[in-house]
């Protein structure tokens, strides 16, 4: 007589391993394998043909791991027509001319490398991404810990998020408001006595761009925080004050630990969050901004204009080599950082 | 135990079930979504079918269900006139079924009326106008209309020392005439807008309609821009008399060249001519066979009596921005302006309920231009610009039977003067158009149903540019009337409703062409041509000169590339030129020469000054791998700010071109036009007059040179020599759907036919059709002798007013400038990104607020972010 479940099974490094036993009459625990026959011997899985040609009814893992692909299908689907045959598309257009198609080898690749719009939008989005994104993770941790611990924390926290509900275009006409060289910003350094300047288009932009972006997603990057702080079991924490730890040792030992696997999810948001600052440059700045503000997403969009898709192929697929390394990198530290 | 199993059976089986539910829900959603994204395309393209269907063949005939190809069509012919009529001033299809028209004969000056039995086919004289309407030493017909029965009314303005007083004249159907004994009232308040906006110039330039004077006539109405642009259709009338122009004037110009009359009477438009007049009629219809509707310069309309001129209701409004057009329909009166329609019943006098439908439509369809009724006045036929609607009083829908874009109805010189429907298949309709074969400008043309013609022509031909092009549009209802079988769709990307930019557009025709869905033909106006050329979305255009052909072959060049490829063909030019007296400029100085003279370019725009050097100078500052020439542009800074002197923002405002600019719509070329500034040369506000030479108005030029006193023109100084701006730029897209259409539209374009086509867009390249441009011809006729245009000014210096002689161009004239086109070698560079970065840099230079090298340093980051690309 059987009881309780099925087992299953998996394998790991290659050994297989029994998750649940079928328990028998005499107490003894046996490995659950639907090859299993009653002699106790077991019989070598099969799940294809059989000499005669004959097909053998499927397992029921097979079936179940076949019903799986099936209910994935529609959005691999989605991913295949709408990420992946896009994607090696791009990847053969990088090989071809512009218009023509006509195969070139590699010379897009060796035009977006000597190219100084490319590789000035490459400078400034990497220095914009090193700018933002410890400032804002960071301090989105500390706003975090700290509306964590207040009392108010729900409602201030709300206030944090309300600049993402602002639509890019109410941001860009304050952008124009304030740092305009006849804008508010000016007219209140005049008033204190100092001369303004046209921010946007002198070194400053860059800045302006920055803090625009932080400011714009702190809020979001607190929630993430907060969610990750959540997760954190009050047990671990009384345990350790029981054993004398300051709050400081609590936050350093516990908090911060436990928070790793919200720091892969945050960061790679943020990261991915730092390409929608275009729309504010643009929409204030327009097609060519101060050479500081000047972002990848300002190139590809002038070079779309101009026909210029065999450069943009060949910086689309650099690009997302370089960005999936990244990622893949973030990936192993934190899966290093799980274990 | 046996519990428990039952009990775990029995949860098993509510599980399976369950589960067994969820998968076929999930599935069922599935199916949902999928299927709902797939009625969405289709129903798009459903859509889109559909509106293709309203668009194209308007109301003729719709695309089944099925989507068989719709048939039936109006087709377009030139019915001959009998004489040449210089105007035409009412049409009519009597009781009886004969044509009637009422006109001035071009040959003789005349007022004559001319009658047809057959729709056309043959005319005979009615009979002339009674003499006392022929006084032409002491008046002109200004209006005239004509009732069912044949009767008509002529508006005659009578010039005395009293000013001019307009008298209405009753002529019975067998030319016997008497006045009408009604005293129009002096105006009350301000005129209405289009009072006197009969010659508002094209391009600032003066004295367009008064050009053709022949005693001064106008015709209603016909200045509506087929695209609710500004109106450019000032030179409709035939003397310059205000019309009824709905958006003309609305801008608050005075009128530049306004009348001419013949022996250079006074004018109307200007100040002197205002003041002695009380007030004039501007439009008169028949309400029936025996009431009159008379329409005031205040936009007052009086409903009379015919046989006394007893005034039997008033409908006013003086008080209202519009002008309002009278129609009359049956026992009603329609009254149309731009933005509404109003129906009142002729018996009563009162404002009939909204006829919602009619009023939606004139937002869709465009001012009514003329009207005509069926159904004993249930039903009312009208043309717009738009095509002809039809639409039946108290109904709830607006009939397009006839689309505009595919034949004349839709041509931006295409006024319509009148409109008699023979019957429900056949329509006659007279016009102005300066393009017309006809001598006169005077057309008449006939639609005909055909009913085995496809609603909608099977190939479809697409034309795009970023800007209307008039030119274009033109010669596309020209071209659609030869090929009947091609519908010319013709895009234009940038509008004043759409606020789409540049890059915005540029973005939409990439997707487009890459998707194999782009345009045929382009106007590479705004574009980056070189771009285009070098990527290869342009095929070579030689094979469309095989033919040969006379042309200026420096000009038609600009854009071949190195393998002798024509890709990109300018089809008209524009000339950078200065004027100025001996004092300050002289013809073909350099630059250097010019610029050290400190002022001389003082109180001009900044913007527009910057950009009119623009095209002398940046030709010169590309150097050969394509970059920009920093010094250069340093020195381009430095020399205009001297030139430009000290900056004084009160000085800039009261310059003629700033009123103007302020005024209404300007398009690209109209704010550096050198005519532009031509009454603040004369007058003396400024040094030197520049800007770009889009035509060659010699009257008006000589008037000013003489004026100065030793004044003369020439290229404009800059850093380039011999500069010439391409204009209306020609490209085939490589990916063309009809490529051989495309070819055919492309050398009807470069035809002579097309290249006289004058909508002041540049000088054309052919060069009999230059020639044609420049020469002055339509002053050569025997009765043309001894006209002058007068020109006034505007905004804050109305009262100044230049005459001039409108004689043929002189020889020496037309050889100067032709040896001068000739001589032109470089065109000026015309990427718009570092246009705008010039203008943004060099307009803060000219205002102090940076040196001439902070600009130049702003300049060059941002230019060569776009090189680099």
């Amino acid at each position: 007589m059987m009881h309780g479940t099925e087992g299953h099974f998996r394998i790991i490094d290659g050994k297989k391993k029994s998750r649940n036993y079928k328990t028998f009459k005499d107490g003894k625990k046996k490995p659950k394998d639907h090859g299993a026959r009653k002699n106790g011997k077991k019989k070598p899985r099969n799940y294809g043909a059989l000499k005669d040609g004959k097909k053998k009814p499927k397992s029921h893992g097979a079936r179940k791991r076949w019903k799986g692909f099936l209910w994935i299908l529609p959005s691999f689907l989605g991913v295949l027509v709408f990420y992946l045959l896009p994607y090696a598309d791009v990847v053969r257009r990088s090989f071809l001319g512009a218009v023509d198609n006509r195969f070139v080898g590699l010379k897009n690749y060796q035009e977006i490398f000597q190219n100084t719009a490319f590789l000035l939008a490459v400078e400034n989005t990497v220095k914009f991404t090193a700018a933002c994104m410890p400032v804002l993770i960071l301090m989105a941790l500390v706003c975090a810990v700290a509306l964590y611990q207040s009392k108010y924390g729900g409602i201030i926290k709300s206030a944090f998020l309300m600049p993402m509900a602002l639509p890019a275009v109410s941001v860009a006409l304050a952008w124009r408001l304030l740092f305009h060289s006849q804008g508010l910003v000016n007219y209140w350094l005049e008033n204190l006595g100092i001369t303004g300047k046209d921010w946007m288009n002198t070194p400053s932009a860059f800045w302006i761009l920055v803090i625009s972006y932080i400011w714009k997603n702190l809020g979001y990057d607190i929630m993430l925080w907060m969610a990750g702080l959540a997760g954190i079991s009050e047990n671990i924490y009384e345990a350790a004050r029981v054993d004398g730890a300051g709050e400081w040792k609590c936050f350093w030992h516990i908090t911060l630990p436990s928070l790793k696997p919200s720091l892969y999810t945050i960061t790679v948001l943020s990261f991915l969050n730092s390409f929608k600052v275009f729309r504010e440059a643009y929409l204030v700045a327009g097609d060519y901004p101060y050479e500081s503000i000047y972002m990848m997403q300002h190139l590809f969009n002038n070079w779309f204009r101009n026909f210029s898709f065999d450069k943009m192929a060949a910086a689309a697929v650099a690009e997302s080599v370089i960005l999936l390394g990244l990622i893949l990198l973030l990936q192993k530290a934190w899966d290093s950082g799980v274990e | 135990m046996q519990g428990t199993v039952v009990k775990q059976n029995a949860q098993f089986l509510r599980r399976m079930k369950y589960g067994k539910l969820k998968r076929a829900a999930g599935i069922l959603l599935s199916a949902a979504v999928i299927l709902g994204s797939l009625a969405g395309c289709s129903g798009k393209e459903n859509e889109s079918a559909g509106n293709g269907n309203t668009g194209a063949a308007g109301g003729e005939s719709t695309e089944g269900d099925s989507g068989e190809q719709g048939m039936g069509r109006f087709l377009e012919e030139d019915v001959t006139l009998p004489i040449t009529f210089s105007n035409i001033y009412d049409m009519k299809k009597l009781e009886d079924g004969t044509i009637r028209i009422i006109g001035n004969n071009g040959d003789d000056n005349t007022k004559t009326v001319w009658d047809s039995k057959d729709s056309g086919a043959n005319w005979e004289k009615a009979y002339d106008a009674p003499e006392e309407l022929q006084d032409e030493d002491n008046g002109y017909i200004d209006y005239a209309a004509l009732s069912s029965d044949g009767q008509s009314a002529w508006v005659y303005n009578q010039i005395g020392d009293g000013g001019i007083k307009p008298i209405l004249y009753l002529v019975d159907k067998e030319g016997n005439g008497s006045v009408i004994p009604f005293e129009l009232p002096a105006a009350e308040g301000e005129p209405s807008a289009a009072s006197f906006s009969m010659n508002v110039p094209v391009d600032g330039e003066s004295s367009e309609g008064s050009e053709t004077g022949q005693g001064g006539e106008s015709s209603e109405g016909s200045e509506t821009g087929q695209d609710g642009e500004s109106s450019e259709g000032s030179e409709t009338g035939q003397g310059g008399e205000p019309s009824e122009g709905s958006e003309t004037g609305q801008d608050g110009e005075s009128s530049e060249g306004s009348e001419t009359g013949q022996g250079g009477e006074s004018s109307e438009g200007s100040e002197t001519g205002r003041d002695r007049i009380k007030n004039l009629i501007l439009g008169v219809r028949f309400l029936g066979n025996d009431q009159i509707l008379v329409k005031d310069m205040a936009d007052k309309i009086f409903q009379i009596s015919a046989a006394d001129g007893s005034v039997k209701q008033t409908y006013d409004f003086s008080d209202t921005e519009e002008s309002h057009q009278v129609f009359a329909a049956g026992s009603r009166i329609v009254l149309a302006a731009s933005s509404e329609v109003l129906v009142y019943d002729a018996e009563t006098g009162e404002l009939q309920e909204t006829e919602e439908a009619l009023q939606k439509s004139i937002g869709e369809s465009g001012f009514f231009d003329a009207v005509d009724t069926a159904d004993g006045g249930e039903s009312i036929y009208y043309l717009t610009g738009g095509g002809l609607y039809h639409y039946k009083f108290g109904g709830s829908i607006m009939e397009q039977l006839v689309d505009g874009s595919m034949n004349s109805l839709g041509a931006p010189a295409f006024y319509p003067i009148a409109l008699s429907m023979l019957d429900e298949e056949n329509f006659l309709v007279a016009a102005n158009d300066i393009n017309s074969n006809s001598p006169g400008g005077m057309a008449l043309l006939k639609y005909t149903w055909s009913a085995d013609t496809p609603a909608k022509p099977d190939k479809e031909l697409k034309v795009y540019s970023l800007y209307n092009n008039r030119e274009m549009r033109q010669s596309i209802s020209s071209f659609q009337k030869e090929h009947t079988d091609v519908y010319v769709n013709y895009q234009v990307a940038m509008s004043e409703e759409n606020g789409v930019t540049v890059s915005d557009a540029l973005k939409t025709l990439t997707t487009e062409i890459m998707a194999g869905k782009g345009p045929d033909l382009m106007i590479l106006d705004g574009m980056p041509i070189e771009t285009y050329i070098e990527k290869g979305i342009l095929k070579d255009m030689s094979s469309v000169f095989a033919e040969g052909g006379s042309y200026f072959e420096n000009i038609l060049h600009a854009y071949q590339d190195s393998q002798g490829q024509l890709c990109a063909v300018p089809a008209r030019f524009l000339i950078p030129a200065a004027q100025g007296g001996s004092a300050y400029y002289t013809p073909g100085e350099d630059f250097d020469t010019f610029t050290s003279k400190q002022g001389i370019l003082a109180k001009m725009i900044p913007e527009a000054t910057v950009e009119k050097f623009w095209y002398s100078c940046g030709a010169a500052w590309q150097k050969e791998d394509k970059t920009l020439d920093a010094a250069k542009i340093t020195e381009f800074f430095t020399k205009l700010k001297n030139a430009y002197g000290a900056y004084d923002s009160s000085a800039e405002d009261d310059t003629t071109a700033v009123s103007i600019s302020e005024g209404g719509v300007v398009n690209e070329l109209q704010r550096v036009s050198l005519s532009w500034g031509d009454f603040d040369l004369a007058f003396g506000r400024y040094k030197v007059n520049v800007g770009l030479l889009s035509k060659l108005d010699y009257g008006m030029l000589d008037a000013v040179n003489r004026k100065l006193e030793n004044g003369g023109y020439g290229l404009m100084p800059g850093q380039a020599e011999n500069v010439f701006v391409p204009a209306m730029v020609l490209g085939i897209s490589s990916k063309a759907a009809q490529p051989e259409t495309a070819e055919e539209l492309a050398a009807y374009l470069f035809s002579q036919e097309a290249q006289k086509v004058s909508q002041y867009g540049g000088f054309p390249v052919e060069k009999e059709a230059f020639k044609s441009a420049i020469d002055g011809h339509e002053y050569a006729a025997a009765n043309t002798e001894g006209l002058v245009g007068v020109a006034g000014g505007s905004g804050v210096n109305i009262d100044e007013r230049l005459d001039y002689s409108l004689v043929p161009t002189p020889e020496e004239e037309i050889q100067k400038l032709t040896s001068l086109v000739e001589s032109l070698a470089v065109p000026a560079l015309l990427d718009d990104v570092i246009k705008d970065s010039v203008i943004e840099q060099g307009a803060k230079v000219l205002r102090e607020e940076i040196s001439p090298e902070e600009a130049a340093d702003a300049m060059m980051q941002k230019v060569n972010i776009y090189l680099a690309e």
